[in-house]
């Protein structure tokens, strides 16, 4: 190589070097220093697709509701609030979404996640990315197990069986002559897991139930005549439906239409989160009724959740479903962190002391209470109670309610579900 | 008969629900009987059938002389088109007209309770199918599509104007879709993806019965209809695995499935 090569591609490569300096400036936007200044910037990943999609509109409504407050109220520290949305939809793209918030948009925390199969991929990246992930909805459980126990980036939603649980623990205690029980899920991981952990619960207090039938339709199928049939022929004093989609209101409406209920007890263990479509007209009095970690019609609710309620309706027409919740909690938590972590100085903490600062962190959601655990699993409270037509609705709602901590319901940090399950004293 | 496996049914299907969801939740803010809600949902999903010919004139009479690669990805377009402008017009939840599905009660049939709506449906669609059968082989329209499906440069040269034919027999196909997703969601709930959904099962049905065969759409349907019955209450693990089975002893079997002698 001659002296002459050498310094023109040394030359060239400077030059690519300053260019893409430039650039990165450009993509960049304003530096470091100006930054703690200017907006919060806070990426939100949300499903606005597909057969979770009103899930995802839930959470994102909830976020910008908060956004909204912070930044009427002087934002976080004295800066506003910035929303950057992205679409999670299958794990490879959505993780490339994740690391655009947080190489190119530079968020300083990321929010959101509902799909468990999305945010297992989530967790791993959010780790070796360093900036603060809590997620809505989304696990890093590989079935019931696990994969994450120790993160340092990645906060995590409660186990995704939970609900399930509740449900194995509230259903002798309202259905007391229950000898056969029939399961319906959808075909993936949560379905089985829930059925799995609901069968795991009830045969602690019902030692000789039979599990007559199980069905696993694909998620997205609209018509479940022939499965209400199969579930007839079973003859199983009640059934378990774990849908959390618009799935549950079809279901319950073609039940409704062969007069399932009027023989049979049911379990919804989530509703599908559109409980505002479980009509009167469809959905009969007595049935076990889950509403997650958020019911809209609380008597007890702060003032803060009925604010929320009837804006939400004002402006959606729609009565919210528990992802707002989860959604507000993420947000909040993320505030209450950053001005803990601030301290008296208000000194804009880095993204470690944010994380600290929200380990075992418990702030005012709209249902209540509610904190993160030490190994950033969430803790909160599951609501569930027996369908009631009295009411000003259209709709059912429930009574009375039943509220169940996730410190009975969840397993503990490190524990093996089913051996936990096993060991509790009934 | 235009030689285009179209995709995008499924989708016209689904704008038919959700209009269909529309029309009678007007129909009822209006002070309709709870009774009649049929008529406004079912003049509502033939009504949207229109939006054929926007497709057929706008979009396929451009691809009927392309390669068939290009002519299914012109109708996945209008699949994931038409799936967007569902969410934008609709929204993201699922639609339905609440407890109308009840309203004309439930009868006992061989031991078995059975919703009036969807003897209705079946009934509907009965008539139907024998209204297309009379509109084939015994008026005049009939013969000239069956003519054109046979051959269709002998039936230009006799004086069949190509682009009227075309555009009438898609719009027809649309609307007999559309009126299709209108009357099956009182049963059920509208949902943007029902479309896609639809077309799998949809796809099991023509390859069973044979690719341009009425009489095979028919018993193909039913064939794939009575199998997933059977096998999820014999045993549901079997229920997609089944349909497919029978799919791929049709195409090793019998090729042209089981009505597909015909080239129409």
């Amino acid at each position: 190589m001659t002296p002459t090569q050498a310094s023109r591609r040394q030359f060239l490569k400077l030059l690519g070097a300053g260019a893409g300096a430039a650039a990165a400036t450009r993509l960049d936007g304003p530096s470091a220093s100006a930054q703690a200044t200017g907006p919060v910037k806070i990426g939100v990943l949300t499903i606005r697709a597909g057969v979770a999609a009103p899930v995802g509109a839930a959470g994102l409504r909830a976020t910008e509701w908060w956004a909204e407050r912070v930044n009427n109220a002087g934002g976080i520290l004295g800066r506003p609030v910035q929303l950057i949305v992205e679409e999670e939809s299958n794990p490879k793209d959505t993780v490339e979404r994740y690391r655009k918030l947080v190489l190119q948009d530079k968020v300083e925390v990321v929010l959101g996640g509902i799909s468990t199969g999305v945010t297992l991929a989530l967790g791993p990246v959010a780790e070796d990315l360093g900036t603060p992930w809590l997620s809505w909805d989304g696990t890093t459980q590989k079935g019931i197990e696990e994969t994450m126990p120790n993160p340092k980036w990645a906060f995590k939603s409660v186990d995704n069986e939970v609900e399930a649980i509740v449900a194995g623990i509230l259903t002798p205690k309202y259905f007391k002559s229950i000898k056969t029980v029939a399961g319906i899920g959808n075909d993936y991981s949560y379905g089985h897991d829930c059925w799995e952990s609901y069968q795991a619960v009830l045969r602690r207090y019902v030692p000789d139930v039979k599990f007559v039938l199980e069905l696993f339709p694909k998620l997205g199928v609209t018509d479940f005549t022939s499965h209400i049939a199969a579930i007839q022929q079973s003859k199983a004093d009640l059934l378990m439906c774990s849908f959390w989609s618009g799935d549950a209101t079809i279901i319950m409406k073609q039940a409704a239409a062969v007069g399932l209920f009027k023989t049979m007890k049911g379990v919804f263990t989530t509703g599908g989160g559109v409980h505002d479509s479980l009509k009167k007209e469809f959905t009969p009095e007595g049935l076990l009724l889950g509403y997650n970690t958020m019911y809209f019609d609380d008597p007890k609710a702060s003032a803060l959740l009925k604010q929320f309620v009837r804006e939400y309706k004002a402006k959606y027409n729609e009565y919210p479903p528990y992802e707002c919740d989860h959604a507000f909690f993420n947000a909040e938590s993320y505030k209450v962190a950053v001005e803990k972590a601030a301290g008296p100085a208000k000194k804009w903490p880095d993204k470690a002391q944010v994380v600290r600062a929200l380990e075992g962190l418990e702030i005012e959601s709209l249902s209540g209470k509610r904190s993160w655990r030490e190994d950033h699993v969430q803790m909160c409270n599951f609501y569930q109670g027996i369908t009631t037509h009295k009411n000003g609705y259209d709709f059912v709602t429930i009574s009375p309610i039943e509220v169940v901590s996730t410190k009975q319901a969840m397993k503990p940090a490190g524990s093996k579900l089913f051996e936990w399950i096993n060991g509790w004293k009934v | 008969m235009q030689k285009i496996f179209n995709l995008a049914c499924g989708s016209f299907y689904a704008l038919g629900a959700y209009v269909g969801v529309s029309a009678v939740g007007w129909y009822v803010d209006a002070g309709g009987p709870p009774a009649l809600f049929i008529v406004p949902l079912a003049l509502a999903g033939l009504a949207v059938g229109a939006v054929g010919v926007v497709v057929e004139r706008g979009l396929l009479r451009f691809v009927y002389d392309r390669d068939e690669t290009f002519q299914l990805l012109m109708t996945f377009a209008i699949v994931l088109m038409m799936e967007d402008a569902i969410r934008l017009t609709w929204g993201t939840a699922p639609r339905s007209t609440a407890g109308l599905y009840l309203v004309y009660g439930q009868v006992r049939l061989f031991g078995a309770t059975v919703p009036v709506y969807n003897l209705i449906v079946i009934a509907a669609s009965l008539a139907i199918a024998l209204a297309i059968g009379w509109l084939l082989t015994r008026t005049a329209f009939g013969r000239i599509i069956r003519a054109t499906a046979d051959n269709r440069e002998m039936a230009e040269a006799l004086g069949v104007d190509m682009r009227r034919v075309y555009a009438k027999v898609f719009t027809l196909g649309t609307a007999l879709g559309t009126l299709g997703g209108a009357l099956v969601i009182p049963a059920t709930a509208a949902m943007s993806e029902m479309g896609i959904e639809l077309i799998v099962e949809a796809f099991a049905v023509v390859v069973i019965g044979g690719l341009g065969s009425m009489r095979g759409a028919f018993v193909g349907a039913l064939v794939v209809g009575v199998l997933r019955s059977i096998a999820i209450s014999v045993y549901p693990e079997l229920e997609m695995l089944l349909i497919y089975l029978i799919v791929i002893a049709v195409l090793v079997a019998r090729p042209r499935g089981l009505f597909g002698g015909a080239t129409a």
